[in-house]
């Protein structure tokens, strides 16, 4: 078993760089062992598994927390939301702390509306979010 | 097109355009579909469906001579069915006679021609030179048919006849009266199917039938019913129905006072035939019908031994030419009038007539078209009948099978008739005056409504005293509404129950209806309505009696689900009130259902005025298609001034109705129907698409309305759009449609 320090370098090298990927169309990168993801304009079915096919192979690769940055996010539906829920579902099996950043108000009140609030951290913008990761990391003693 | 009434030449119409009472709007349908005839714009053959009684053959003249003056290129043709001509054949020779003079007629115009009796011979020597050649061939084609024993080919030949004109001719329009159609039941040749088939090869034609009759000759003769256009005439109302009492009387130069003008639009029940009638018979009489005992008088007369009496038994003659079964079937009708004895099988009919059973059917098939009777096929249900047939019939049964003397009959039904006008005439002064309940009913169709409008005590706190302009006001802005049922059938209660018969008809409703969106058991309600008389507030013996009345109804009459509603011009007192909240009753006063009645029609008309603020699109499912409707209603709410946080609600919850509609329905064209209305301070918005009504939305339209919950599984989160459309908008129903779903979303501006 290797520890929180050596797992993240070992992860960095891997991940070191912002990168796209073409295929699923999310854009994603890496700081540390957190994942950042960011959401399409319109989180719907579609969308939806593109980043969660994102962040299932984020944790494969070892990341331990999943920032979705939804900052770029007008519009979300149902489908949407309750593929979030899915990703938190899977987040938490795998250990990982899952973080929403940047949600506007109205994607808020959905979100408070079906229960997610409950499950995830939300974060004014991604800086605070991977500040809060790293608190909670330490927090947790990693 | 219409020339105007004063400039009319009068042709074949026997009253002049300004005299011709209540038709207009059939009279305009009827040149029109004449003109795109002629135009060859989409034009079908048009039938005429009449009510018994209604009167058609003045609407037929009517048109005749509208089109005959504007002589344009459609040539009109009018032929009614001739009731004394016994055959087939016969009937088609006429026809061919009429359609020769009166196109040679109209060719020349001189209208003189139409209506001459003139022999075939004669009409060759009429024809103008240009039309000599096609004519003269018909006849001599005429000729050798005639001599032929082909019966069945003469008809044809006979009723195709207007085939034959040149196509650059004036076009042949036919304007044929079928009413008569029954008397040729018995042919060999089937006249109904011979003339509908010629008619529907011309595609150039009304045919005029008593209702019943025509839609079954049409689809007998393998006509597509669908595609012919359609005009119901139904009895004329009750003004109009004065009107042509006050004209037949200034043109007969009968005297008739306003008393007896209401009592003849009320005793002959609007027939244009029966008032003519009567009006005619005191001409000729020289008879005066200022009061209701001249009126009664000529009235018996007429019926036991002139017009009337004429008309009810040739009608008899048809359906029973057999004098016996004639006299059997008057017994029967006889002793089917009373309420309470209507119903009977067909074995009991065949028992009663001693017939063989082929020709009790022919005697109920007739009655059936006539609507004298109601069958089918098992079940004989016996109407009531105008007034002036049900005394017809029984003063025949009591002449012909109880040989009661005359003198004694004549007597008893002129005392009948006198003590009858006034309560005939009071009884629609009160309609006129009082609520229509029944119409009222009728019009419940799912229509949000104030619930205050059915809670008397309610209203009574916060409006009574309250000026009309007030209560109006405050009831629009009025947040607590209820949805009525779709009505999709009323009775007078007393056909339930002859306990009621001591009560006004009209005092008591019985509507069966559908409280939720879908047609199933547990949404089917019926409505229990009674109007109770009184000039104070009813008291609790008289409430609880009618309550009492009703359930009773409802019991024998097995009615699941019922829901009581009592209205009293000036309510319920308190302690009658509580009664009536115990027994779940609906309670209105006389203001209240005015209020109600003025809503129900204003939503009528509001639904054809509401187009111009009305938007509607049609989006392919797929593709991210529901951010295109999102994008719309943004557009649109953004002109009403919707806050932003409102406005991305509606986009949210218009997104969600797309993938409803897109993902659970099946449908067949995969398309998505928006409809956006903006009203005063509100957008409504239906989503609707075609398919199937899915599970959960079927659920959901009962009366929870509740989406699942913030269950783990994936199935069940896929309930979540029903609930976030509940919370992001402020009202949400799921509309009765035939199939798939139709959800409308409302979103006030104060949100």
């Amino acid at each position: 078993m290797i520890g929180w320090e050596a797992q993240t370098k070992v992860y960095a090298t891997k991940r070191n760089t912002q990168l796209a990927d073409f295929k699923s169309n999310v854009r994603s990168h890496t700081v540390g062992t957190t994942a950042v993801v960011y959401a399409s304009d319109y989180l719907n079915k579609l969308t939806g598994e593109r980043i969660e096919r994102e962040c299932k192979k984020q944790l494969d690769s070892g990341a331990r927390a999943l920032v979705i940055d939804f900052s770029d996010t007008e519009l979300v539906n149902s489908i949407g939301i309750s593929i979030l829920l899915g990703i938190i579902d899977i987040a938490e099996k795998s250990g990982a702390l899952v973080v929403f950043s940047d949600v506007n108000n109205e994607t808020v009140q959905l979100f408070e509306m079906l229960g997610l609030t409950r499950h995830v951290v939300l974060a004014k913008d991604e800086e605070d979010a991977l500040t809060t990761v790293s608190g909670n990391s330490k927090a947790m003693g990693h | 097109m219409s020339s105007s009434p004063d400039q009319v030449r009068r042709i074949l119409g026997r009253v002049k355009r300004a005299e011709f009472v209540g038709r207009s709007a059939e009279l305009e349908r009827l040149i029109s579909n004449a003109l795109s005839a002629q135009a060859g714009r989409d034009a079908a053959g048009l039938l005429v469906l009449l009510a018994p009684l209604a009167g058609v053959s003045e609407l037929l003249r009517q048109t005749y001579d509208e089109l005959f003056n504007a002589q344009g290129d459609v040539a009109p043709i009018y032929f009614s069915l001739p009731a004394s001509e016994t055959t087939a054949v016969s009937a088609a020779i006429e026809f061919l006679n009429a359609f020769l003079a009166q196109y040679i007629a109209f060719r020349r115009n001189e209208p003189a021609i139409a209506q001459a009796s003139l022999t075939i011979n004669n009409l060759l020597e009429l024809a103008p030179v240009a039309d000599l050649d096609w004519i003269e061939e018909l006849v001599n084609a005429y000729k050798k048919q005639r001599f032929s024993d082909n019966d069945r080919e003469l008809v044809r030949f006979c009723f195709n006849a207007p085939r034959r004109v040149p196509a650059t001719n004036p076009k042949p329009y036919i304007l044929f009266d079928a009413v008569k159609l029954a008397n040729y039941d018995n042919e060999q040749v089937s006249l109904a199917s011979e003339i509908i088939r010629a008619l529907a090869g011309s595609q150039s034609f009304v045919l005029a039938g008593l209702r019943r009759e025509i839609i079954r000759e049409v689809e007998g003769a393998g006509v597509d019913y669908g595609k012919l256009e359609k005009v119901r005439l139904e009895p004329l109302n009750e003004a109009d129905a004065r009107r042509l009492v006050a004209s037949v009387a200034r043109r007969e130069g009968v005297s008739i006072s306003d008393e007896s003008r209401d009592l003849l639009a009320q005793q002959f029940e609007a027939s244009p035939f029966l008032i003519g009638a009567m009006v005619q018979a005191a001409r000729e009489k020289h008879l005066a019908l200022d009061s209701y005992f001249d009126c009664e008088r000529l009235y018996v007369d007429e019926l036991l031994g002139g017009r009337l009496n004429h008309y009810f038994t040739s009608q008899l003659e048809n359906v029973a030419p057999d004098p016996v079964d004639r006299r059997a079937l008057i017994r029967v009708l006889s002793e089917s009038l009373p309420a309470g004895q209507r119903t009977a099988t067909f074995a009991a009919w065949t028992r009663r007539l001693n017939l063989e059973p082929v020709e009790v059917e022919r005697i109920l098939r007739s009655l059936h078209v006539q609507e004298i009777v109601n069958w089918d096929g098992e079940t004989v249900d016996t109407q009531r009948g105008s007034s002036p047939w049900r005394d017809f019939v029984r003063s025949r049964f009591r002449l012909d099978a109880l040989r009661e003397p005359r003198a004694l009959v004549v007597a008893d039904l002129m005392s009948t008739a006198l003590k009858r006008a006034p309560q005939a005439v009071a009884r629609h002064y009160r309609r006129s005056a009082s609520l229509p309940l029944r119409d009222v009913l009728q019009k419940f169709n799912f229509q949000r409504v104030p619930n205050v409008l059915f809670d008397y005590s309610a209203f009574a706190a916060d409006f009574k005293g309250a000026p009309t302009e007030e209560v109006v006001a405050q009831l629009e802005i009025d947040q607590q509404t209820m949805k009525l049922p779709q009505v999709f059938h009323t009775a007078y209660a007393v056909a339930f129950s002859s306990e009621l018969k001591q009560f006004d008809e009209e005092s008591c409703v019985v509507a069966h209806a559908f409280a939720g969106a879908g047609y199933t058991d547990e949404n089917e309600v019926v409505w229990l309505a009674a109007k109770i008389e009184s000039k104070l507030e009813v008291e609790t013996d008289v409430v609880e009696a009618w309550c009492n009345r009703l359930e009773n109804l409802a019991l024998r009459s097995g009615f699941l689900r019922i829901q009581l509603w009592l209205i009293a011009n000036e309510g319920f007192s308190a302690e009658a009130r509580e009664r009536l909240r115990a027994r779940g009753a609906y309670t209105s006063s006389r203001a209240q259902f005015e209020l109600l009645s003025a809503q129900l029609s204003e939503s009528v008309n509001k639904s054809t005025a509401a187009a111009n603020d009305e938007f509607v699109f049609i989006l392919p499912m797929g593709a991210d298609n529901e951010l295109l409707a999102a994008a719309t209603a943004e557009q649109i709410a953004r002109r009403l001034n919707f806050r932003p946080e409102a406005i991305n609600q509606i986009k949210t919850a218009i997104v969600e109705a797309c993938i409803n509609a897109s993902e659970h329905s099946l449908s067949p064209d995969q398309k998505i129907y928006q409809r956006f209305r903006v009203e005063d301070d509100k957008l409504v918005i239906t989503i609707s698409s075609r398919g199937i009504l899915p599970a959960n939305v079927e659920a959901s339209t009962g009366a929870s309305g509740a989406a699942k919950g913030t269950a783990d599984d994936l199935d069940q989160r896929r309930g979540w759009g029903l609930k976030l459309i509940k919370t992001l908008m402020d009202e949400v129903e799921f509309e009765r449609v035939d199939e798939g779903t139709s959800l409308r979303m409302v979103k006030y501006l104060r949100s």
